[in-house]
C-alpha cells in the first residue's frame, strides 16, 4: 500500500508501466486458466466433458436435420492416452465449415439466437479439441459425409493457439459407410475413474431423448439404448425478445438500433407477443409514469354556487351574443354529464364545441378564446376540491376515522392540487401523489393530531389515482427515449406493469409429459410412473419449461436416497449436483406430504425413487460456463417446484392407494381368521348347520361379489356390488361345452372351449344376473376384470 | 329383568347367538346393538324411579376389525357361559379373564379384566338376564350387615337360619354374592343405615348404635358391589325400612350415595332391580364442615373436576345436590366421616346421627 501511495505522488510512470506488462493472451492460456469452467478440470472428467460435447452437437445436428439420432459413442485404450470416438447420423458438414467449427473456439450459429438448443456458445467441440491437442499432441481427426455426396470429406486439424484459427495438418476425401454423418476422433489424456458419470451420462441422454438410439461402447462394458418413439422433437423457432425480460441496458440497446421512430411501432415490431392492444396498454402505463394523470373532479351542480356556463360566457368576448351564449351552454351542459372529469377533457370538450358552433354561426373560435374558455370552466369545477376529496377519503379510510380529521386529511391534499403554480391541469405522478399523501397527513398528525398509518396513505393514494385519468399526450420518441435513461426506465417499468400473455413456446422443445414417462418407463422398470410438463414461463426475456418425471417402486434401487437426474435442454447434468437449483428444490420439498420417507422432513427423499427435472429454454442460466448446474433463479425454482409437486400429487394417490391396498388386505386376512371361526363357534352353540360365510365377507370388505349358481341345466353368475363407487367389469367364463341363450355377452370359441364375455356395469349396493344355459355336467371357470383383486371376491363351484 | 331359572338363562344366551347365525345365514353382517353407557345417554325413568339408558346405541359389528373380534369373544364368552348353567357350575369374572388365556384362537382371548367385565354386562343387556343368572360373581367383596334382622340364606351347604346381630361375631353378617338367595325371617329394625368406611362402622357397633336405635348397619366397603345395592333394595323394598346412607364428605364417596340410590352408569340396565331411589343421604355434607368446624384437607383437582362433572351429572341435578356441591366449591374443603371424632368419640351416636336422623324424619 504504501509503495503505491508513494509511487502515486510521483504522478507519472505507473500507466506507462501497467501498460508493458499488458498483452493478448493466447487461447491456449485461457483455456489452460479456465478449463475448470468448461469442464476440464480433471482427467477423469475431462474425458466425460468431451464424450457430453460431442453427443450433445450429435443429437443437435440430426435434430435440426429431422433426422431421427442414431448415436455410436465409442472409449479406446490407447497407449498412455484414451481414444474417444463418437459418430453420429446427422446431415454431414460440409468442407469449408468443418474446420471452423472444430478448430475455433466461440464459433457457433446459435449464440445469438433466442431458440433452445443443447449448446450454445460454440466453446464445447473445440473445447475438447484443444484439450485433446495439448494433452496427447494429436489432431482432430474429423470425417463427415453430406448426403448424396459420394466421398465422405477427411480432415485432422488443431486450434493455432495464437490465432484462435483451425490449423490444417490433412485433408482428403475418403469412403466411409454411413451415407451421411459426422464422425470425430480425438486422443487425450484421461482416465475411467468418472466411470459412473459417464454411465449416468449417457443413460440420462437415452432417458430424455426417447426417439435417439445410442450405443456406447467403452473397454470394460457396452450399452445399447434402442429407441422408444420415431416422434421427434417439435422443431423450435426463434423467437424476438418478451418484454417481460428485458434488462435496461439491453432495452436501450434496442432503442438506439430499431429502425422504429414511434413507440408502438417499436414495441410491436422487437418484441413478441406485443400487438397494437398489448402496445396501447404498455403506451398508457408509459404515459402514467411519464407525465403523470390528470386528476377529475365532480362538475359543479345546480345548486352550487359555482357556475359554468356563466364563466364561460364571460371569457369569451366579441363572438356575437347568440353564438357566446350557445357555446357556453353547450359547454357547460357537457361538462355536467360528465360525473368527473379532468382538464384535458374539458379542453377537448371547448375544442369540439367550438369548431361546432364556430360552423353553424360562421365564426371562428380562435386559441386565445378557447383558452381562456377551458380556463374559466376549470376554475369553477375546481372550486370546492375539498368536498370531492373528502368523498374519496372517507371510502379510502376506515370508519372509525374521526369526520374532522378526514375533512382536514382531504383539505391538505385539495391545497397540494391548489397550489401547483406550475400546473393547473392537476397533473401528477403518481409517486408525486403519495408525497401529497403523504405530507397532507404529516401535518394533519401534527395539527389535527390524527393518524394517518401507511396502509390509510396507501389506500387513499390508491383511491385518488384511480379517480385520475391517463392523458392522451404523445409519449416521446424512440429515439428520444433512448437519450434519456429515466424516461428509458420509464418505458422499460410500463412494460413490466402491462399483463402480456406468456412467450411463445414454439421456440421450446419440451419433452412432454407422455415421452418423460415413456424414457422412464424404457430405463427403469418401476411399478409407477408420473409426469407433468409445465406451461412456459419467462425468466429475463427467455421463455422456460419446467418438466418433472418420477419413477416409484419395482427395480428401482431402494436403499438410500432417491435418485435426481436433473437436465438443460435434453443435456443431462452429472456434476455438481449440489450447487443446482433442482437439487435444491427437491430438498426443499416436503416428501413426507407426498408419502415417501424424509428424515428429518427436509433433503432428499429415500426410497426407491427416481425423481428428473427438465428445464427446456433459449437460455438455461447455468452457474458456469461448464454448464453442470443450474443458477438458483427464483421464477425457475418455483416452476421447478411445482413440476414436481405436480408429479408428486400422483405419487401420493398411487402410494395411498397402494396402501389403503395394504390395509385392506390385512383387514381381509384377519377377518378371513376370525370370521369362519366365529361362525364354527356359532354353529356349534346354536346346533346348527355350518354356515357359508362368503357373502357376508364381501359385504364388510365392499367387495363386488360373484357367485355362480347352476340349477337344471341353466348357469346364473350373480355379481353383487358392495362397493360404494359403480362397477365396470370383464366378466369371462369359460366353459367345455356350447353354450345357449346367451343375452347381453358374447361367445367366441376356440379349440373345444367357449368363451363367454360380458362387460356389465354394476351400480353401488346393486346386483347383476347373466345367465345362459349349459349341461350340468359341463365344467366351467370364471375370471373377473376391471377391478382390483383386493376388491374381488369369487365363489365359483 | 332378571330370569327364573338356569335354563331360562341359557336359552337366552343361545338366542343371541342364534341371531348372529341369522345374520351370517342372509349374508350380512353380524351385529350387535347395546345402549351407549355413558353419563350422556342415562335418563330418568318417571314410572320406576331409576336412572335407566337412554336411545342411544353403539353397534357392535364384523364390519371392523375390532368389532369382529368383540363378537368372536361374545360368542366365545356364551359357548363358556352356556357350558357352565348346563353343568350347574359357577365362575368369577376374574376367572372368566383367565380361562380366555386356554382358548385355542389368540382373537379370541381377552386384553384385559375389563374388557371381559365390560362383554359380560352387554351380554346381560342383550339378554336380559344378569350375571348372577349366568352364574358369574364378582370376587368377594366383604359387605356385611349387622342390627335386629333374622334372615335364612340357601348356602351350597344347605339352609341357614341366621340373626344378624345375635348369631355373628363383631364383623356381622357377610352378604353373598347372590342376595336372592336369602329370604327375611323377622326384625325389630326401624332403618337402615349404609355406612362407607370400616372405622366409622365398627365406631357404631362398638357404641352400639345398633340396638340403641334399632338400625341395620350395612356396610359399604366403599363403591358399593352389586349384592350390596340389591340387599338394600330388599331391605327397603320387602321389609318397608327407610335406607339412608352415611358417607365421607367428598365427591367420590356422593357417588357411593348415588349408585346406593340412583344406579350406576354401568349398570343402568339393572338400575330397577339395584337402585334404591328413596335411600336419604345423611352426609357429611358441605353444610356440616362448616356447622360442626369439622378438621378438613384442602379439595384436590381431581375434586373439583369430579364435582363439576357431577353438577353435569343428570342424576345430581336436584336443588339439595346443585346447593351442596356449589358450598364445597366455595369453601374449597372437605372431610370424612371420622373427623367427627374431633368432638369426642360419642359425637357421632350421642348428637350427630340422632339430630340429623331426626332432621329427616327417620327418627
Amino acid at each position: 500500500m504504501t509503495s503505491y501511495q508513494s509511487r502515486l505522488g510521483e504522478g507519472e510512470g505507473i500507466a506507462e508501466e501497467l501498460a508493458e506488462s499488458q498483452q493478448a493472451i493466447s487461447i491456449a492460456e485461457f483455456f489452460e486458466k479456465n478449463k475448470h469452467m468448461l469442464g476440464f478440470d480433471s482427467e477423469a472428467r475431462a474425458l466425460v466433458t468431451a464424450v457430453k460435447e460431442a453427443v450433445d452437437n450429435a443429437l443437435d445436428a440430426t435434430e435440426e436435420a429431422g433426422i431421427l439420432p442414431d448415436i455410436y459413442v465409442e472409449i479406446q485404450e490407447a497407449g498412455d492416452y484414451y481414444r474417444l470416438i463418437v459418430e453420429d447420423n446427422g446431415p454431414g458438414i460440409t468442407r469449408e465449415q468443418i474446420p471452423k467449427i472444430f478448430g475455433k473456439l466461440l464459433y457457433g450459429s446459435r449464440f445469438h439466437k433466442r431458440e433452445q438448443n443443447r449448446g450454445q456458445q460454440g466453446i464445447g467441440i473445440s473445447a475438447a479439441v484443444l484439450y485433446s491437442q495439448l494433452t496427447s499432441g494429436k489432431p482432430a481427426k474429423i470425417t463427415s459425409r453430406t448426403e448424396g455426396s459420394a466421398e465422405a470429406e477427411y480432415f485432422e486439424l488443431i486450434v493455432d493457439t495464437d490465432t484462435n484459427e483451425p490449423e490444417i495438418s490433412e485433408e482428403s476425401t475418403t469412403s466411409w459407410e454411413r451415407p451421411h454423418g459426422t464422425r470425430i476422433e480425438l486422443e487425450m489424456e484421461g482416465n475411467m475413474r468418472a466411470r459412473q458419470q459417464l454411465h449416468d451420462y449417457i443413460k440420462h441422454t437415452a432417458v430424455v431423448n426417447p426417439h435417439a438410439r445410442i450405443e456406447m461402447r467403452e473397454p470394460d462394458e457396452h450399452f445399447k439404448y434402442e429407441r422408444a418413439t420415431d416422434q421427434l422433437p417439435d422443431e423450435t423457432e426463434e423467437i424476438r425478445p418478451h418484454p417481460h425480460g428485458v434488462e435496461l441496458g439491453t432495452l436501450i440497446k434496442m432503442l438506439e438500433s430499431t429502425d422504429s421512430y414511434s413507440v408502438s411501432g417499436f414495441m410491436q415490431g422487437e418484441f413478441t407477443r406485443v400487438g397494437g392492444k398489448t402496445s396501447d396498454s404498455v403506451i398508457d402505463n408509459f404515459r402514467d409514469r411519464y407525465f403523470g394523470r390528470e386528476m377529475t373532479w365532480r362538475p359543479p351542480e345546480a345548486h352550487e354556487d359555482a357556475d359554468v356556463e356563466t364563466a364561460v360566457e364571460d371569457a369569451v368576448a366579441n363572438k356575437g351574443k347568440e353564438a357566446t351564449a350557445d357555446f357556453a351552454a353547450t359547454v357547460a351542459g357537457r361538462i355536467a354529464a360528465d360525473d368527473r372529469i379532468a382538464y384535458f377533457q374539458v379542453a377537448e370538450i371547448v375544442d369540439d364545441v367550438a369548431a361546432e358552433v364556430a360552423e353553424e354561426y360562421d365564426t371562428t373560435f380562435g386559441d386565445t378564446v378557447r383558452e381562456n374558455a377551458i380556463e374559466a370552466a376549470w376554475q369553477e369545477i375546481t372550486t370546492d376540491l375539498t368536498a370531492d376529496l373528502y368523498a374519496l377519503v372517507d371510502d379510502a379510510t376506515t370508519k372509525r376515522k374521526d369526520d374532522a380529521h378526514v375533512q382536514g386529511l382531504a383539505e391538505r391534499v385539495a391545497g397540494k392540487f391548489e397550489n401547483r403554480t406550475d400546473d393547473a391541469r392537476h397533473r401528477v405522478t403518481r409517486a408525486d401523489l403519495r408525497s401529497y399523501v403523504g405530507k397532507a397527513a404529516e401535518d394533519t398528525e401534527e395539527f389535527d393530531g390524527a393518524t394517518f398509518g401507511e396502509t390509510a396513505r396507501e389506500n387513499v393514494t390508491e383511491a385518488i389515482w384511480e379517480r385520475m385519468e391517463t392523458v392522451p399526450d404523445d409519449p416521446p420518441k424512440v429515439h428520444d427515449i433512448a437519450d434519456e435513461r429515466d424516461t428509458a426506465s420509464d418505458l422499460l417499468e410500463a412494460m413490466r406493469e402491462t399483463d402480456i400473455i406468456s412467450p411463445p413456446t414454439g421456440c421450446l422443445s419440451p419433452i412432454t409429459a407422455d415421452l418423460v414417462e415413456a424414457g422412464l418407463t424404457k430405463e427403469y422398470d418401476a411399478d409407477f410412473y408420473a409426469a407433468a410438463t409445465r406451461d412456459a414461463s419467462v425468466h429475463g426475456g427467455d421463455p422456460f419449461i419446467v418438466e418433472a418425471g418420477i419413477a416409484y417402486g419395482g427395480d428401482v434401487e431402494a436403499e438410500g436416497k432417491a435418485e435426481v437426474m436433473r437436465f438443460a435442454n435434453r443435456v443431462p447434468l452429472v456434476y455438481q449436483r449440489g450447487a443446482c437449483a433442482t437439487t435444491d428444490v427437491v430438498k426443499s420439498i416436503n416428501w413426507r406430504n407426498y408419502g415417501l420417507d424424509q428424515p428429518g422432513g427436509s433433503g432428499i427423499p429415500n426410497g426407491p425413487v427416481v425423481v428428473m427435472v427438465h428445464i427446456a429454454s433459449t437460455n438455461v442460466p447455468f452457474t458456469s460456463e461448464s454448464k453442470d448446474a443450474v443458477a438458483n433463479i427464483p421464477e425457475i425454482e418455483d416452476e421447478i417446484e411445482l413440476a414436481i409437486r405436480e408429479a408428486a400429487r400422483e405419487l401420493k394417490s398411487y402410494l395411498n392407494k397402494r396402501r389403503s391396498m395394504q390395509q385392506r388386505r390385512e383387514k381381509e386376512n384377519k377377518l378371513a381368521t376370525i370370521l369362519p371361526e366365529m361362525a364354527e363357534k356359532i354353529a356349534d352353540v346354536t346346533g346348527e348347520e355350518p354356515l357359508d360365510i362368503d357373502d357376508t365377507m364381501a359385504r364388510i370388505m365392499n367387495n363386488v361379489l360373484v357367485e355362480r349358481r347352476r340349477e337344471n341345466g341353466t348357469v346364473e353368475l350373480v355379481v353383487e356390488n358392495n362397493d360404494d363407487a359403480n362397477a365396470d367389469l370383464e366378466i369371462t367364463d369359460i366353459v367345455d361345452a356350447e353354450p345357449d341363450g346367451v343375452e347381453d355377452g358374447t361367445v367366441v370359441e376356440m379349440d373345444g372351449e367357449w368363451f363367454v364375455k360380458w362387460s356389465p356395469t354394476v351400480g353401488s349396493g346393486e346386483e347383476a344376473r347373466l345367465s345362459y344355459g349349459l349341461p350340468n355336467e359341463a365344467d366351467c371357470n370364471v375370471s373377473v376384470d376391471g377391478i382390483e383383486e383386493e376388491k374381488l371376491t369369487v365363489t365359483d363351484q | 329383568m332378571s330370569v327364573d331359572t338356569d335354563s331360562e338363562a341359557r336359552e337366552q344366551l343361545i338366542d343371541l347367538a342364534a341371531q348372529f347365525y341369522d345374520q351370517f345365514a342372509e349374508g350380512d353382517v353380524p351385529s350387535m346393538e347395546v345402549p351407549t353407557r355413558t353419563k350422556t345417554n342415562i335418563e330418568y325413568d318417571e314410572d320406576k324411579h331409576v336412572w335407566v339408558y337412554g336411545d342411544r346405541t353403539s353397534t357392535r359389528s364384523a364390519k371392523s376389525i375390532r368389532g369382529a373380534q368383540k363378537l368372536l369373544k361374545a360368542i366365545y364368552t356364551i359357548d363358556f357361559l352356556a357350558q357352565q348353567l348346563d353343568e350347574g357350575r359357577s365362575s368369577t369374572l376374574r376367572e372368566l379373564y383367565y380361562l380366555s388365556e386356554s382358548w385355542d384362537l389368540d382373537e379370541a382371548q381377552f386384553s384385559s379384566q375389563d374388557e371381559s367385565n365390560d362383554l359380560v354386562e352387554d351380554l346381560e343387556i342383550v339378554s336380559g338376564a344378569t350375571r348372577e343368572d349366568f352364574h358369574m360373581r364378582p370376587e368377594e367383596s366383604g359387605a356385611t350387615i349387622m342390627g335386629p334382622l333374622k334372615l335364612r340364606e340357601q348356602t351350597r351347604r344347605g339352609e341357614r337360619e341366621i340373626h344378624c346381630q345375635k348369631d355373628v361375631g363383631e364383623g356381622g353378617y357377610q352378604i353373598p354374592n347372590n342376595p336372592d338367595t336369602i329370604d327375611f325371617l323377622s326384625n325389630d329394625a326401624d332403618f337402615v343405615l349404609a355406612v362407607e368406611t370400616g372405622g366409622m362402622r365398627d365406631r357404631l357397633v362398638e357404641n352400639g348404635f345398633d340396638e340403641e336405635y334399632n338400625a341395620l348397619i350395612v356396610h359399604l366397603k366403599g363403591q358399593p358391589a352389586r349384592a350390596t345395592r340389591r340387599i338394600t333394595k330388599r331391605l327397603h323394598d320387602e321389609l318397608d325400612l327407610p335406607v339412608t346412607v352415611f358417607t365421607d364428605g367428598d365427591p367420590w364417596s356422593y357417588r357411593i350415595y348415588g349408585s346406593v340410590a340412583y344406579g350406576s352408569i354401568k349398570s343402568a340396565h339393572l338400575s330397577e332391580y339395584l337402585a334404591t331411589p328413596e335411600a336419604d343421604f345423611i352426609g357429611i355434607r358441605p353444610e356440616d364442615i362448616v356447622e360442626y368446624d369439622l378438621p378438613t384437607d384442602p379439595l384436590s383437582d381431581s375434586d373439583v373436576n369430579a364435582l363439576e362433572s357431577e353438577l353435569e351429572d343428570p342424576r345430581y341435578q336436584t336443588e339439595f345436590w346443585e346447593e351442596q356441591i356449589e358450598l364445597q366449591l366455595d369453601i374449597e374443603k372437605k372431610s370424612e366421616q371420622q373427623s367427627l371424632a374431633s368432638r369426642g368419640l360419642d359425637f357421632v351416636t350421642d348428637t350427630y346421627l340422632p339430630e340429623r336422623l331426626s332432621e329427616m324424619g327417620v327418627l
